[in-house]
């Protein structure tokens, strides 16, 4: 696993926003867990991206709140936390893969709306954290397989960012380029 | 292998990457790419890492089967080629594939980590390319996506712009620089201009090359909205 530290710090101040319900902050938090997964493409860190974010927006929806299940699957997301918690500070990596695992488990017994609403949760995340990877650099198909969402997605959700202009991304004149199409085609 | 070059009509060919077949196809502009092809005097090559990407793997996917089903018709129609078409073996481009992704993902250091920053289909356009041009066949790629154009254009901002996301000094690996010079990269909007100033748009109106060029950049080409003004300023 890579930057340990950096998770556990991330995770123990979400339980923390948690108990605050401050989304704005767990929000924050998995953008932090980003950084780390575009420079070492770990999935353990890639992993918690996504469930911390997922976890502020589900926190946003009071609707959610009151459907079937809800208590035993929010019961069973901060119990992992926990046991996430738990297994960065004893450097057990199994403890950690299996704490999040029981994430997935609990969306996978889900079941009525709760279960459509929360996979579309995750599924939106994963999105999302593969677009902010492709915005720090790495490829989009690199992207895409790192986080495992189709190229197709990955394309159509990056291009409609509004912040998808790259000054740097400019690397010779408009003029040069049109040059190189048009004269492919005489 | 030698190349067994048939006339005029094999002599050049473009690269089509993923992102910029993706981005025709959900625009619902892929019979641009068939007519640019009735006017073109080469192939257009996909590798089979791309094919996988854009036809074998969203066959499977409900959400992208329409798209992946387009694409797959213009191959079907030999609008898309394989590189086998121009006596190129798969084996030859992964071998090249492979140097580059090497390259390439040990190019960029930071924090003492190699960045890993491509993947295989990028690499397979790269490495077809760089087959052609030992063969003496003309060629340009067509890549949306920024980091690919970034690492064989300008380097140098690619590494600005990592340092600025991944707060980390990066070192670059100048034994790999050399490798990715001689490139040239057009992306889906330079080749719908070219469809738009050949004529071959149906849609007559006086917005339309703003709307193809648009659609193309809200489809994941990566083109600022001031290159699209540049370019439709361009006589």
């Amino acid at each position: 696993m890579q930057e340990r530290e950096n998770l556990l710090r991330i995770f123990k101040e979400t339980k923390e926003a948690v108990s605050r319900d401050d989304v704005v902050k767990i929000k924050n938090l998995s953008d932090q867990t980003t950084n780390t997964a575009s420079l070492t493409h770990d999935p353990d860190n890639i992993a918690s991206a996504v469930i911390i974010y997922s976890l502020s927006k589900i926190l946003q929806r009071e609707d959610y709140k009151k459907l079937p299940g809800w208590n035993k699957f929010y019961g069973v997301y901060m119990k992992s936390i926990d046991k996430s918690i738990d297994a960065l500070e004893r450097r057990n990596d199994e403890g950690f893969g299996q704490s999040i695992s029981e994430i997935r488990d609990a969306i996978r017994n889900l079941s009525g709306k709760l279960k459509d609403y929360i996979q579309d949760v995750f599924r939106s995340a994963e999105i999302n954290k593969a677009s902010r990877i492709y915005e720090h650099g790495i490829s989009m198909e690199r992207t895409a397989n790192l986080l495992g969402v189709s190229l197709f997605e990955l394309a159509r959700y990056a291009g409609e960012k509004e912040d998808s202009d790259i000054p740097e991304s400019i690397t010779i004149s408009v003029k040069q380029r049109v040059n190189f199409a048009m004269e492919m085609f005489e | 292998m030698k190349i067994q070059i048939s006339g005029k009509d094999t002599q050049k060919a473009i690269v089509f990457d993923s992102g910029t077949l993706i981005s025709f196809s959900m625009n619902g502009t892929t019979d641009l790419i068939e007519k640019l092809k009735g006017i073109f005097k080469g192939k257009f090559l996909i590798t089979s890492e791309v094919k996988k990407e854009v036809i074998d793997t969203p066959l499977r996917i409900k959400k992208f089967e329409l798209e992946a089903l387009k694409i797959k018709q213009l191959l079907d129609d030999k609008v898309l080629e394989m590189p086998s078409s121009l006596g190129i073996a798969d084996p030859e481009i992964t071998i090249k594939t492979n140097e580059i992704l090497n390259m390439a993902n040990s190019f960029f250091i930071g924090n003492g980590r190699e960045i890993h920053l491509l993947d295989s289909g990028e690499s397979s356009c790269l490495a077809l390319s760089r087959i052609l041009t030992e063969k003496r066949i003309k060629n340009i790629l067509a890549v949306d996506e920024r980091t690919t154009r970034m690492i064989v254009e300008k380097h140098e901002n690619l590494k600005e712009f990592l340092e600025k996301k991944l707060h980390v000094k990066i070192k670059i690996n100048h034994d790999s620089l050399k490798f990715f010079h001689g490139f040239k990269i057009v992306r889906s909007a330079e080749l719908a201009y070219v469809a738009y100033k050949k004529g071959l748009v149906k849609i007559r109106n006086e917005n339309v090359l703003d709307a193809l060029l648009y659609a193309m950049k809200f489809k994941g080409a990566a083109i600022s909205g001031e290159e699209i003004e540049e370019m439709k300023r361009l006589k």
